[in-house]
């Protein structure tokens, strides 16, 4: 089942065109992986897909929901899409658990509840021992995983990745992917941007953009190729 | 790659035959280097004939045994405690087509980077699925890792490729 699909989706900026025409789906289950060097258009894409911007024309729909009609684009993210970004984000001065609750407090769910789905997510990801230290007293390692607990609290079935691994080192990044891969297998869709092939690798699907526009893919037949 | 080398190690373990040598051998680089038998049976002859290992008679299935001398103890030592020096390694066909494409000027270089690009990117997803499904231990895992930075550094190369040629028509 398609989790997020993109048709004919075009961003401009005055005569800019940060993205031209990219089709592109994410099903439940599949780990897309989206390469290419910088101003290539991975992040406009990213925030697109996740609602965080809307596309000049061509739709983008979230579980059968075109975004276009959808007015309340805040709750939609927290409901459905999870991120984990290069700069985490995390707030320094909330516990591991409570930067994990925040977005679930913002839905209105009881904090007693908030803090249960929260360690379940802390858990899932091997960190629910450090649940009540603050990022500061965290390493890098469990600050990323701090991040992806977020990103998947209260079932969230895209999860959008920029560069999540950030300044890891491989072997810790590879986890970060097993990580997400893991949440792939169980359900989720996941769409992942980075400019390193090796996490890259761990996708079952690798689309390279350039210039805005799909150059190539790993997919047979390929998608949107022109 | 010294496949004498790594025969060796497994013959410092203890006596064993050809057919035997070749399973270890599979077993302990993750199958990533298939070794035929012929290959295994002229090793170990060029071996004999340069005293780093011995016929010691056949096993009950009278298949030949082979045993590490001192000689061929002292090498394998050598061999662990020397790098492998980078005018070893063979040649790059990529590198030399690329070159070639380039120095041609008639031929579409973007199309052989992208072409190469999408194809090693394939054989890294499907080398990462390999090392998700490894159960097998820590050096298969490890030469798989060894493959998988080895197609990360390809790709890598190719965006700069891409990036230098695209500057240059500019």
């Amino acid at each position: 089942m398609s989790v997020l699909r993109l048709d004919e989706v075009t961003r401009a900026h005055g005569q800019v065109h940060a993205l031209r025409g990219v089709s592109l789906e994410v099903s439940s289950g599949e780990l897309v992986a989206v390469m290419g060097p910088s101003g290539s258009g991975k992040s406009t894409l990213l925030n697109l897909a996740g609602g965080l911007d809307r596309p000049t024309s061509g739709s983008v729909t979230i579980e059968g929901t075109d975004l276009a009609g959808v007015t309340d684009l805040a709750a939609l993210r927290r409901g459905s899409v999870g991120y984990v970004f290069q700069d985490l984000n995390l707030i320094p001065s909330l516990t591991a658990a409570e930067n994990v609750m925040l977005p679930r407090e913002l839905d209105g769910v009881r904090s007693r509840q908030a803090r249960e789905e929260a360690l379940a997510a802390l858990a899932s990801v091997g960190v629910d021992h450090v649940a009540d230290r603050f990022p500061g007293e965290l390493s890098g390692g469990q600050r990323q995983r701090v991040a992806i607990a977020r990103a998947l609290v209260g079932e969230r079935r895209l999860v959008l990745a920029d560069e999540p691994t950030g300044a890891l080192d491989t072997a810790s990044g590879d986890e970060i992917l097993r990580l997400l891969r893991e949440r792939c297998d169980e359900g989720a869709a996941v769409l992942l941007v980075t400019h390193e092939p090796r996490y890259a690798g761990w996708a079952d699907r690798v689309v390279f953009l350039r210039d805005g526009e799909i150059a190539d893919s790993t997919a047979v037949p390929l998608e949107s190729a022109r | 790659m010294s496949i004498r080398h790594g025969l060796l190690a497994l013959l410092s373990r203890g006596p064993r035959y050809g057919y035997q040598l070749r399973v270890e051998f599979e077993a302990s680089t993750g199958a990533t280097w298939p070794l035929n038998i012929g290959q295994v049976y002229t090793t170990l002859a060029r071996m004999e004939r340069d005293g780093l290992v011995e016929p010691g008679g056949a096993d009950e299935q009278g298949r030949a045994v082979y045993t590490v001398t001192e000689a061929g103890r002292a090498e394998l030592e050598r061999w662990f405690s020397t790098p492998v020096d980078q005018t070893d390694r063979p040649r790059d066909e990529l590198v030399i087509k690329l070159a070639m494409a380039v120095a041609a000027g008639d031929v579409d270089v973007s199309a052989v980077i992208l072409a190469q690009r999408t194809a090693t990117m394939r054989a890294l997803l499907e080398l990462t699925k390999a090392k998700r499904a490894n159960t097998d231990g820590l050096a298969q895992r490890l030469v798989l890792d060894s493959l998988i930075f080895q197609a990360e550094a390809e790709q890598r190369w190719l965006d700069h490729c891409e990036a230098v040629l695209k500057e240059k028509n500019t």
